[in-house]
Formats: structure tokens, sequence, C-alpha cells
């Protein structure tokens, strides 16, 4: 279809084919291209719709008001990565919800609502609009900018932002307004000129940038660019980090706090071991990752369990006769008491519980919460002489038989350090595409792209000049330009 | 100076600043009253005036923000009190280096309010300082969150000239259709005949029958969301300072407590007024019984304030209709000042609220986006300052249809910002409020 009428000034348009208006510049998007080719041929009628359809701005307002209303309903639903649960999904959302609403959330995806088919849809649309607005644009745009009409019509040049008449020559203007960094050209008794004419370009600068982001966002769907790892570290430990060629070596995990019991601090003084050998060593903290050939090495997470506990066995008299060191996570079988007597673990619960059912003692957990040893005293000939029963945690609860009794001194505490390491290749095409979107919007907000077009009349020049964007800064400029004062230019701002 | 001198010191200034802040939305008003009951003979300079204390007010905030810096020990946007004070104040900056541009002081009587009721709100949280949790120790705290602040000031004025727009724009409307039916009435006396004099007049207005029905209707929505807002401040200050609490389920109440947590037993708390019963019912489990409880007070107070209004101001009209036919000014101007403030805006807050944040959670979590409801939200209200940018750029939207695009941003702007943290729970709960 032909326009009729510039959408940007409303100015009649010419019969012959044009990219831009010939009054005001807009770009008019490339509407007459021929078609002739495509009469009968479904399939590019089909295509030249379907361009139509996404070179509307439009349409790009419609797919970016959809695109906020999709983030919306996600926001809205608690997220399968965000949640903090043990149970998957499917048991998770009917229990969260209720059983028809989180089957209805679950179905429908919004519990994954920003990796969804839907969601996916539709910024693969946002993203084809982005790339077909901008080319549709642009390509007349450059072509209005680099080769611009000089000679325009006194009329023409009266209805522009700014107007003034002013004497002199086209030669004097010339170097005036190049001077001012105005970039100019003549054409017989006109004179265009403009600057901050990259401000127009700004706005595509952006879509670039804004492309390279989405395709990097999406580029972390492929494994190999975006891996993780979580390793949990105790004191001292190193742990090979799984299908890596390094370790990490935790020498302690620190944990400060307030005075309010609130944390203050999380830090681990951490190594890269390679091949046995200490490649790097740094404390992780939150908001202080370790780099290591492309992974970061986070601090997330920590946790403590009791750890070696010290036991002092006593005789009947009440004197000491040993003291045992009694490592929670792996017990040995048996400990030395004296020459004649040892001591041998008959039982072992790290979180002792008495199971309902089966009235049995039992395990509640897999962590060490609640541990309890029962053990036996041997004499030299494999004879029992003695039994004793201890819950570590809980001093009271102990009960022996025979000659010796147990009693905890003190049970230490194991720290463990929650590291996560992500590899993620991506990340400097995203941080390169948010780059040149910030570019671009700098370009485009904070420079100004300028017209003036100058005519000469019978020895008076005609100025008129036209501002996309700041007239006001635009009317200062001509002002000093011209040396005029006040309230002497005309201006139909 | 010791560090709760300091501390002392940054409480008194931010007074002065809300003093200044008050101050100066007075002047403009009166300055915008007075200049026309005077038909512009006089109040010329109160603009003018204004324009200064409001200036005056800026300083003081940051002065106080610098004192609180010190006293603190670290940058003061790290809590609910910090932040809505420090959005106050960007505001109020970004109104300055707008009215420097363009010297339209009705503006000021639409923004200033918006400085006053964030500054009120703001007292609405407690101003204890808090020591910063682990996630927060980074020199992205200032940098994001002061960036995304000041974007958000300017969206912030953006949302005033906007409005102004829409009245403005709704005035002329409503000129148009009363010099109509004033033709219409004159056709009629004259001719003693039914003219078509009406329709001829209505015609020359250009907005569509639709856009004057859902026009006056969206701007009345709107004032009944501000009357929303403003009564739940009252309400928490009111509450918050005459110390009422109430213990219920390990959550503190400032209100009397009419919805319960989950699960709580009617009139379990004793009984309101000696007969509505504490709690009237416990609250579903999607939602916490003391937000709720909050919102049924702010939706029934804040319709309370819009029918007072609307019933002993604007006797019995539409509020919008009211002050449509009260404000003057370009529309054009008024557009351009909307546009001119989200183009500032935008790119700040891009860089700030969105490319800043996605930096620090990459360093500070592992990932550069989670979706978690806060960075979503930001995101949200991304799209819809780019929708803006769109529309207005399109034929036949520009005009009314980008001025709300620009209204609603504001909208989504606070809902990010107090919303999420009210509604939704997700990583950044820790800046989370109480009321």
């Amino acid at each position: 279809m032909a326009l009729s009428k510039c959408p940007g000034c409303a100015a009649a348009l010419p019969e012959e084919e044009s990219n831009f208006c010939p009054e005001c510049g807009r770009a008019l998007g490339n509407l007459e291209r021929p078609r002739a080719a495509a009469q009968g041929n479904g399939w590019i009628e089909f295509v030249d719709k379907a361009w139509d359809f996404f070179a509307s701005t439009r349409v790009a307002v419609v797919l970016i008001a959809l695109l906020a209303v999709a983030s919306i309903l996600g926001s809205l639903v608690e997220q399968e990565h965000l949640y903090q649960d043990w149970r998957p999904p499917q048991l998770y959302y009917p229990d969260r919800y209720g059983e028809f609403w989180g089957n209805l959330y679950l179905r429908l995806g919004l519990t994954h609502a920003y990796t969804s088919v839907w969601f996916s849809t539709l910024v693969l649309l946002v993203v084809v609009s982005l790339i077909i607005c901008s080319f549709h644009r642009l390509v007349p745009l450059h072509r209005m900018l680099t080769r611009p009409q000089v000679w325009k019509l006194a009329q023409f040049i009266r209805r522009q932002d700014v107007v003034h008449e002013a004497a002199g020559t086209l030669d004097e203007m010339e170097q005036k307004l190049k001077k001012r960094g105005y970039k100019v050209l003549r054409e017989r008794e006109c004179l265009y000129a403009d600057r901050g004419r990259i401000s127009r370009y700004g706005a595509y600068i952006i879509h670039i940038g804004l492309l390279i982001v989405a395709f990097s966002a999406v580029g972390k769907a492929v494994p190999a660019w975006n891996q993780t790892r979580d390793v949990w570290i105790q004191d001292g430990q190193t742990v090979k980090v799984p299908d890596t060629t390094f370790a990490i070596t935790n020498h302690k995990f620190t944990m400060e706090l307030y005075p309010t019991g609130m944390p203050a601090r999380f830090a681990t003084d951490a190594s890269i071991v390679r091949d046995g050998q200490e490649v790097k060593r740094q404390t992780v903290e939150v908001n202080k990752p370790l780099s290591y050939e492309g992974w970061e090495v986070y601090q997330t997470s920590w946790r403590e369990e009791p750890g070696i506990a010290r036991l002092k066995v006593t005789n009947e008299g009440g004197f000491p006769v040993a003291n045992l060191a009694i490592d929670l996570r792996q017990p040995e079988q048996e400990y030395r008491i004296t020459d004649q007597v040892k001591m041998v673990i008959s039982a072992y619960y790290h979180d002792f519980t008495v199971d309902p059912q089966s009235k049995q003692p039992a395990n509640a957990s897999f962590e060490i919460r609640n541990p309890v040893i029962m053990a036996d005293f041997v004499g030299t000939e494999g004879k029992t002489v003695g039994r004793a029963a201890l819950m570590l945690l809980n001093k009271e609860a102990s009960y022996y038989e025979g000659p010796f009794a147990l009693s905890v001194e003190t049970v230490d505490t194991r720290w463990y350090t929650a590291l996560k390491l992500h590899k993620d290749k991506t990340v400097p095409w995203m941080y390169f595409g948010l780059g040149v979107v910030m570019l671009g919007m700098m370009i485009t907000f904070f420079l100004f792209h300028w017209q003036v077009w100058v005519r000469e009349e019978q020895g008076v020049l005609l100025v008129g000049a036209r501002a996309y964007k700041n007239k006001f800064g635009l009317k200062q400029d001509l002002k000093r330009l011209l040396g005029i004062v006040d309230g002497e230019v005309t201006a139909n701002i | 100076m010791t560090q709760e001198m300091l501390i002392t010191a940054s409480a008194w200034l931010l007074g002065l600043a809300f003093v200044g802040y008050v101050a100066s939305t007075l002047l403009y008003g009166a300055g915008v009253i007075g200049s026309r009951i005077s038909h512009g003979a006089r109040f010329a300079k109160t603009g003018a005036w204004a324009t200064n204390a409001q200036l005056a007010g800026v300083v003081f905030h940051f002065l106080a923000i610098l004192a609180r810096w010190q006293g603190a020990g670290h940058w003061p946007t790290s809590n609910m009190y910090e932040f809505i004070g420090f959005m106050a104040f960007t505001s109020m900056l970004a109104f300055q280096v707008i009215i420097r541009m363009y010297r339209l002081n009705v503006l000021g009587a639409l923004v200033g309010p918006v400085g006053v009721f964030l500054m009120a709100y703001s007292y609405v949280f407690p101003p204890k300082i808090q020591p910063l949790v682990p996630a927060l120790k980074s020199y992205w705290l200032p940098l994001h969150v002061s960036l995304a602040a000041l974007g958000e000031g300017f969206f912030a004025v953006a949302f005033g000239a906007a409005l102004l727009y829409l009245l403005r724009v709704r005035g002329l409307e409503l000129a148009a259709l009363d010099r109509a039916e004033a033709d219409a009435a004159a056709a009629l006396a004259a001719t003693g005949s039914e003219g078509g004099g009406v329709m001829a007049g209505a015609s020359a207005v250009v907005s569509t029958r639709w856009e004057r029905k859902w026009g006056t209707r969206g701007l009345e929505v709107l004032f009944y969301a501000v009357a929303v807002m403003v009564g739940f401040t009252l309400l928490a200050l009111v509450f918050r300072y005459s110390g009422f609490q109430w213990l219920f389920g390990g959550t503190t109440y400032h209100l009397p407590p009419l919805i319960g947590p989950q699960g709580a037993d009617i009139g379990e708390k004793g009984y309101l007024l000696g007969f509505i019963p504490m709690p009237l019912f416990g609250a579903p489990d999607w939602m916490r019984g003391k937000h709720m409880n909050t919102m049924l007070y702010s939706l029934v107070f804040g319709g309370f304030l819009y029918w007072a209004v609307r019933r002993f101001i604007a006797k019995g009209q539409p509020i919008g209709d009211v002050l449509a036919r009260k404000v003057s000014g370009d529309p054009e101007l008024l557009d351009e000042i909307s546009y001119r403030a989200v183009a500032i805006g935008y790119p700040v807050f891009t860089l700030g609220g969105l490319i800043f944040a996605m930096l620090w959670a990459k360093e500070a979590w592992g990932d550069y986006w989670f979706w978690d409801p806060k960075e979503t939200w930001a995101l949200i209200a991304w799209l819809v300052y780019s929708a803006y940018l769109h529309v207005r750029i399109t034929h036949g939207w520009e005009g009314r249809r980008s001025a709300w695009i620009a209204v609603l941003g504001f909208g989504v702007i606070l809902f990010t910002l107090v919303g999420v943290n009210l509604l939704i729970v997700g990583v950044h709960s820790y800046a989370g409020g109480d009321m």
C-alpha cells in the first residue's frame, strides 16, 4: 500500500516511489518495493505479508506488551528454580496451591514460565520483529541521512522549528556552520547542514545490542557453554570437582556474626589444587568469587555438624582411665581403654530415634543430629565386662552397667563450606551486548540530530532548522551561531 | 563527631528536607492558583520561590544522606526506610533538572506531592540502622541502587507531566464540548428547531467517544489508587507513632487485626470498638494475613478519602474533570516534558536498574539473571517504558495513549519497589518492609 500522506508531518507525498518524506525527511519504510513478481506467487506474497506485519511498530508495541504480561504471570507463581523444598514439582505444586490450581499451573508451564514454550515463542516473535523493524527503517533512513535533499523551497524552510532571516552570503554561512561542527552540503542557491547525525542510528545500535543479549541468553541453554558444579568441603579437606581437572581445598570456613546474631561475613580460605600442586589460593566470600580458568567459585552456603566427640572413661572409683576421641562421621570398630579392656562399638546412630512402627532404634535422617553410641567393654578373653549407651549431645542421658562409665567432655563442631562453581561462556557476549545497548542509548538520548536549511534569496539568507530532538538546544545553538538576540528568532516550537 | 551524632544530625536534616519539599509544593500550588485568580497580575515570583525551596530541600536531603552514610558506615540504601527516602530525593533532584529546562510551575504542583508522599511513606518504615548482610556488602550497593533510584526519579517526573497532559487534554475536550453545547443551545434558541449543533461541535474534538468515556474513568481509577496509597500512609503513620500493636502468631500488627494469620480463630484478639471481632477471618494460604489486613484498611480508607474529596471538594463531579477545568498549559509542551524525563530516566534506569543489577547478581550469586520477582518486575517496568518510546513514535497512538503508558510505567515502578516486597517473596526479600 502506498501512503498518500506523511505520517510525520502530514504533507502530501509525491506520486512516485519514495523512501522518505521529501518534506520532513521522515523514513517511510520501504513500502513500495517492486512486488510485481509477487503476483500469483503465494510464497512470496506470504513472505511479503509477514514482512509487513513484523515491520509495523504497532505489532512491536503489542509484542512488548505481551512479553510484559507473560513476565507478570511468571512472577506470580513461585518458579521451579526458586522454591525452597526438596519435593519435585509434581508433588510440591499441588500441595502449595491446592490440587486443582497446582496441577493447572504445572500443565500451563507457569511453574517454569520463563523457559516455557509460550514464553520462548513470544521472545522469538519479539526478536523477529526487532530484526525486521530495524532493517525496514534503517535502510531508507541511512539513504536519507547520507544523500539528503539539499535544494528546498522557501515554504519548506519557513515551516521548520526555528526560522530566521539573516544578511550575509552562503559562503559565510557555510564557514560558520562548519566551525560549529555541522556537515555542510551545497546545491545552487541552497545549503544543507546537519550535526549529530549518528544520533539517528542510536535506536538501531540498541536493537543490535538487544539481539546480542537475546542470543547470549539463548546460548545458556547449550550445556557445554553453561556448566555448574556444587561442592561441599569440610574444613581442611580437598575435594575433586567432578568432570574437571582440578580440586578445591577448604583450609578454613569462617562465619562472623553481628552482636544481634545476624550474619556479617561468610568466607572460605580456599585453594585450587591441580596434580597435587596448589595453583591459586584466595579467600572466597559472598560478593568476592574466585576465578580460575573460566570457572568462578562462589560462596553459597555452609553447614555445621558435630565432629569429634571427646569422651572420658572412668572406673568404679570415679578415676579417669582413658580419654577417647570418636569421629562421629566414621567411628572406629573398637577403642583401647586399658591394656586389658577395649571398648567395642556395638551400635552407632547418627540421628537416633525409635521407629514408631517397629519400636526399634533407627536413624531419623542422613545427618548427624542426635548421635548415640552403644558400646560393650570387652576384657582380654573376649568376655564382656560392662556396657554403656550415650547420647552425645545430651550429657544427662547416659546409661551404663559394669565397672566403666562414659561421659562426654566436649563435642567439636565440624564446618563445611558449600561452593558453587560456574562456567558460563556466554557471559562475555552478554556483557558485550549490554555494552552495545548502553552505547546505543547514550547516542540516542544524549546526542541530537539537528538539520539546517539555508536558501539565498535576493541577498537575504532564509534559515530554517529542525531538531529531531531537543528543539530548545537547537534554538540556543542557532542564536549563538547567527548572533541573534532574544525575540528576533521565530520559533515554531 | 561520633556516629550517633551524625545519625541524629541526619534525621534533623531529613526533617528540614521534608519541610522544604512541603513548602515548595504549597508554594507551587499557591503560585498556580494565585496567578490564575489574579489573571497573571500577581504571584509571578512564587514559582521561583517554590523551586528554590525545593532546591534547599534537595541540598538538605543530600547532606542527610551523607551524614547517615558516615554514621552508619554504609551507603544508606539498604532498607525500605532508607530507600524510599532516597527515591524522594532522586525524584526531587530529577524535577530540579527538568524544571530548570522548562520552567513550568504547574508541573511542580503535581510532582511536588510525589516527593512529599514518598518522604511521608518512608517514615512508615523503622528508621533503625541495620548492619549489612554479606550479600549487600559490595560497591554495587551504592551504584546499583542509587542509579536505579535516579532513573525512577525521572520516571516520577514523567508521570507528573503525563498526568498533567491527560488533565489538560481532558480540559480542552470539556471546553470544546461546552462550546458545542452552547452553540447548540444558541442554534436552538435562534431557529426553535432541533439543531445538529451538538454533533457538529463534538466532532470538532479530536478524541473518540471511547477515549472520552474511558479517559475520564481511567483518571478516577488513578485518583482512587492515589487515595489508597495516601490513606495507607496516613493510617500507618498514625498507628505506628501511637504505639498500637497486636502480637499475633509471631507477627506484630500495628493496625487492628481484622484479618488474622492463616488458621486464626474468629474474635480471638477481642473486639474492635466493642463489636467487630478481631480477626474477622484468617488469611488464605497464598498471602500473609498481616499484609492482607493492611491492604483491606488501605482500600477502605482510600475509598473513603476518594469519596470525601469527590463529595465535598469536587461537588460530586469526577475529580479528574474538576481538575481538568483548572489546569492550563500547552499539551504539546507537557508531552515533550514527559518524553524528555523518560528519555533521561530510561538509559539511567537501564544502566542502574538492570545492567548493574545483572553485574552484581553475577558477582554475588553466580548468575546474572534469576527471574527473581524483583528482577522480573524491573524488566517489566523497562518493557513498559520501551513500549512508551515506541508508542510515542507510532502514528495515531501518540498523545493520550502514550501518556497513559507513562502513568502506568510509574505504577509498575512503585509496584516493583513496594508491592513485590509485600506480596511476592524472592531473593530481594531482605529488603522487605514492615507494616
